[in-house]
């Protein structure tokens, strides 16, 4: 691949990608940090129950202590979640390459890189195949679900040699995507859906239907929320709008109101789907926003 | 069609239009930079822009807008502007104008009303409106006095125009509205302007208008009329005014007593006046003086007299008490006393008894008293005398009846004659008529031809009478005319012209035969008479008319008539001086002092510049001169210069009238024509509501409400 040959090359890539590790690995070491004495108790390894040996089932299973004592062959049934495949979609349109005149905060991309590479983590550490899928206008990019720990620095490597260019169409992408995806599993969209597409609610919906769990990352700059823009300004777009010379002044309120707007649309919509729905604005601390998602998950009882 | 002019009076200030760069210079240099900014949400910013009401942009530039457009107002209302509505009829362009003032100069304009003259309110008026012309508007000022005349031609609006109107004054003569029209009218012609204006700035004497001069004015309606009334704004009243004052002299009394008539007129028309005083002043010294009551509109006649005190030039005048209008409160009168005239008598047939004599009568008629009242002064002398005499010490010599000359005096008489003197001849019994016509050649222009006689019974020879010019006839009038006839001639000579001779004949018998025969030779005059001058042959000497009318010739004949005639002449009229002294120079001293030299015309003295009231002298040369001499003006009145007689300039009594002409009467003398009425008082009304609108508080109060909004916006921002 080509991109693999970045990885030898190039130093910025190789110097993210180790930032990237850090700081993902830093973040749900600390997150995870807390819930050690249970570490076996939930994921993927949970027992479930006992079954009679029948032929045809693996011999590796068969639980050779059972034999011993009752000299009965029977065979451990785990759980279901050993097999769980998550595929992060990661919108890298030019939108998400948004850079604030007056950063505070990560910029946008970094923050879904960051999130991403956390979220790879969390799952490779409980031995869940993780896939990761870049997309803008379409699928410009795909890593297949791996459960092996090594899958971490292909993950890593992706995320630290995209850079954001063309047009979002999230539509079209999970339309392709979803033939992609057997049997049930995690679709993660990690995206700022600064997209003039209208039916993504449909899409989201399909990919329900398909028994699949989807956890939506909405992502925007906080410049993008707050809109703090001052002056004679001429806003030049990232993906295919022309550009628009305005006074921020005249519109910040209407704007605010229109990106609220859309985020309330979204969380409405993803509630009634049992999508996960969660909106981070990039001043809000990575960690902050992931424990937020582990608590509700916890909560729920899903994981 | 209305046309709308608009224009600056002081439209430098227009500059400050410059000063909407201030707003636009500081708009830019705060204007915020434009930035270039990368944005995600572009789709939404359009949107949102799209149902945004708030336009702050397009609100700073309607800002910016409202400064500029207030810096215009200011600078717009501080250059005065001016906006001229209506215009006339075929006014196409809002372009400058051609006014033509009319300005009436005469006297009547100087009533005084608040220490100020009509002539002062109106020159002020005329600069006022001056002011308000448009600008590259010119204008030219006619003067409305006889004769109207031109005082400014075209120009624009200067100060030296200014100063020259300033410094006029009203004149002392008659008002002529109709030609100062006309001339107007020409002027206007000359122009291209197609806005043409009329100010008429008058008293609105109705003898100023003349309709005679009006029916040949061709006004268009392209032209406007403005008349001004300055006579509404008289406080005090031209009460009354001497109108005529005249010596009248009796024949025979003229020495003693100097009689002058005077007629005061009360002008008022509802007022009589009571206890005017009217006062006489001779070389100012105040000679006599009365109250008069003066009954509502007349005029009252009144003899002043008093006594003559030398024989030189009296000149005098008329005062009143002071009115509102104080040219017209005094007349001035002059008279010159008749000069001693030294005459020689010679009598051909001298006889003891006193009144056979041939000039017992003629001695009685020229001087009529036996005490030397009379101005003829007499010396009678023989024909054998007559050599002894000195011919140079008369001015007249009256030859009676002789005979003949002692040998060769024909040479002394001609020489007299052609030096200046007077010769005069009668005939008689004694007349040698081949003496007359073979020596005699050289002064009398007619051979004696044949003596006429009639005998007692038959109708005698008279005079043809009939009215006549001559200088010495004119004052006789029909009363005395009738008596004339009345005169028998029983002899007269005959007559036949001699070769290349000029005379006249001034007087004819019934016949047409000459009675007597006038010439001028050199200098002098030889005077014929055909018949005698005694008894002998006629019974004129006897009759009434005998002593004016010898007296009248012998003055006559010294050049002497004029003084007699007392010139009253009206401003403006010419003085004409039929008979000049001959050879001399003659001057005139006008009552400013200015001295000049008369100015001849065809041997007569015409002189025009007669346009100040007042005593005009005349003074004749000591010595003859050449015509070489005549064209050099000496500066002053030369030595030995002799005073000749005066006249007097008064001013028209007519323009004293307070009759003045109605907006109809003007309105039918100037028919078909824009005409607009205002008195001085509201002269601005009239220039300025209804013509001309000032903008400056429009744009102030406009001004005021840009800020107002400027405000207001800059609140909201």
């Amino acid at each position: 691949m080509s991109k693999n040959k970045g990885l030898e090359t190039d130093p910025e890539v190789l110097s993210r990608i180790a930032s990237l590790n850090i700081h993902a690995t830093k973040l749900v070491e600390g997150l995870l940090s807390g819930h050690h004495r249970s570490r076996h108790t939930g994921s993927s390894v949970e027992f479930a129950d006992y079954k009679d040996y029948t032929p045809g089932d693996e011999i590796k299973h068969i639980d050779w202590k059972m034999v011993a004592k009752t000299d009965k062959h029977q065979i451990k049934q785990f759980e279901q979640s050993t097999n769980l495949k998550a595929t992060i979609l990661l919108d890298t349109s030019g939108s998400m390459g948004y850079l604030s005149p007056n950063p505070k905060t990560m910029n946008k991309m970094d923050y879904a890189r960051t999130l991403v590479a956390s979220l790879s983590y969390l799952f490779l550490k409980q031995y869940d195949a993780v896939g990761l899928s870049l997309f803008n206008e379409s699928l410009i990019n795909y890593v297949p679900p791996r459960s092996k720990p090594s899958h971490f620095k292909h993950i890593l490597h992706e995320l630290a040699a995209l850079s954001p260019s063309g047009v979002t169409k999230i539509e079209d992408v999970i339309q392709s995507i979803v033939e992609r995806l057997h049997g049930r599993g995690i679709v993660i969209i990690v995206s700022d859906f600064l997209t003039k597409e209208s039916s993504i609610e449909k899409k989201l919906k399909l990919l329900v239907s398909r028994g699949l769990e989807v956890i939506i990352f909405h992502i925007l700059d906080s410049d993008e929320v707050s809109f703090p823009f001052n002056g004679d300004i001429i806003f030049e777009s990232l993906e295919d709008d022309p550009p628009i010379e305005l006074d921020p002044v005249d519109i910040r309120e209407t704007y605010q109101r229109a990106i609220q707007d859309q985020i309330t649309h979204y969380r409405s919509h993803c509630a009634k789907l049992g999508i996960d729905y969660i909106f981070l604005e990039t001043s809000t601390p990575l960690e902050q926003g992931l424990t937020y998602y582990l608590l509700q998950r916890k909560n729920l009882g899903k994981h | 069609m209305n046309a709308m002019n608009f224009n600056f009076i002081s439209p430098l200030f227009l500059f400050g239009v410059i000063g909407i760069m201030i707003p636009v210079l500081i708009h830019l240099m705060t204007r915020r930079q434009k930035k270039h900014q990368h944005f995600s949400a572009i789709h939404l910013l359009l949107q949102s822009k799209n149902r945004s009401i708030r336009q702050s942009r397009p609100n700073r530039k309607f800002l910016l807008l409202i400064r500029c457009l207030g810096i215009a107002l200011l600078s717009l209302a501080m250059a005065n502007p001016i906006l001229s509505m209506g215009g006339s009829n075929n006014l196409g362009t809002n372009g400058p104008s051609a006014t033509v003032f009319i300005l009436d100069d005469s006297y009547s304009m100087g009533t005084q009303t608040n220490q100020k003259s009509y002539y002062n309110q109106a020159v002020k008026t005329l600069l006022d409106i001056n002011n308000s012309l448009p600008t590259k508007s010119i204008y030219s000022v006619v003067l409305g006095s006889s004769p109207s005349r031109v005082l400014l031609n075209w120009t624009t609006v200067s100060e030296k125009a200014k100063n020259i109107l300033r410094s006029s004054q009203p004149t002392s003569r008659t008002t002529e509205i109709g030609v100062a029209i006309k001339k107007s009218l020409l002027l206007l012609e000359e122009v291209p302007q197609k806005n043409k204006i009329i100010y008429i700035l008058t008293d609105r004497d109705k003898n100023g208008w003349n309709e005679e001069e009006f029916s040949s004015i061709v006004a268009t309606k392209s032209h406007k009329f403005f008349i001004v009334d300055f006579s509404e704004m008289r406080d005090g009243i031209n009460k009354a005014a001497v109108e005529h004052a005249e010596v009248q002299q009796e024949f025979l009394s003229n020495n003693r007593v100097i009689k002058v008539k005077v007629k005061t007129a009360n002008l008022s028309q509802s007022k009589s006046i009571s206890k005017l005083k009217v006062s006489l002043w001779v070389n100012d010294k105040e000679q006599t003086k009365e109250t008069l009551d003066i009954p509502v509109n007349s005029s009252i006649d009144k003899e002043f007299s008093f006594p003559m005190q030398t024989h030189n030039l009296i000149n005098g005048e008329v005062r009143i008490e002071d009115d509102a209008l104080l040219k017209d409160n005094f007349r001035f009168f002059s008279y010159q006393p008749d000069r001693t005239i030294k005459t020689l008598i010679v009598d051909g047939d001298p006889n003891i008894v006193e009144h056979q004599s041939e000039t017992f009568y003629l001695e009685r008629a020229l001087n009529p008293f036996t005490s030397s009242l009379s101005d003829i002064q007499l010396t009678i002398s023989t024909l054998s005398e007559l050599p002894k005499r000195n011919l140079l010490d008369y001015s007249v010599v009256i030859i009676c009846n002789a005979h003949n000359l002692p040998f060769g005096y024909e040479q002394e008489l001609e020489k007299f004659v052609l030096r200046g003197g007077a010769l005069f001849i009668t005939l008689g019994n004694q007349v040698n008529a081949k003496f007359y016509n073979e020596r005699l050649g050289n002064i009398l222009p007619v051979f004696l031809k044949s003596l006429h006689q009639t005998q007692k019974e038959h109708e005698p020879f008279r005079f043809l009478i009939k009215p006549s010019k001559h200088p010495v006839l004119k004052i006789f009038k029909e009363q005395t005319l009738e008596e004339m006839k009345s005169i028998e001639f029983q002899s007269f000579y005959s007559v036949e012209p001699r070769e290349k001779s000029k005379f006249t004949t001034p007087i004819v018998f019934t016949n047409e035969f000459p009675a007597l025969i006038e010439s001028n030779i050199g200098r002098g005059k030889v005077i014929l008479f055909l018949s005698s001058i005694d008894r002998d042959w006629n019974n004129f000497p006897i009759q009434p008319t005998f002593v004016p009318w010898i007296q009248r010739w012998i003055k006559y004949s010294a050049n002497g008539l004029d003084s007699l005639i007392q010139k009253n002449l009206l401003v403006g009229d010419p003085f004409n001086w039929e008979n000049p002294p001959k050879g001399n120079r003659a001057f005139i001293v006008t009552p400013e002092g200015e001295f000049m030299l008369a100015p001849y015309v065809e041997g007569k003295i015409s002189f025009k510049d007669t346009f100040t009231p007042g005593i005009y002298q005349l003074y004749k040369s000591s010595r003859t001169s050449s015509s070489e001499q005549n064209t050099s003006v000496p500066s002053r009145l030369p030595f030995g210069a002799q005073s000749v007689g005066a006249f007097t300039v008064n001013i028209n009594p007519i323009e004293s009238s307070s009759i003045k002409i109605s907006n109809k009467e003007i309105r039918s003398l100037l028919p078909k024509t824009n005409l607009t009425f205002s008195s001085s008082n509201q002269k601005f009304n009239v220039t300025e509501t209804t013509e001309r609108t000032p903008l400056f508080t429009y744009f102030m109060m406009l001004l005021g409400a840009m800020l107002l909004l400027e405000g207001w916006l800059v609140r909201n921002e």
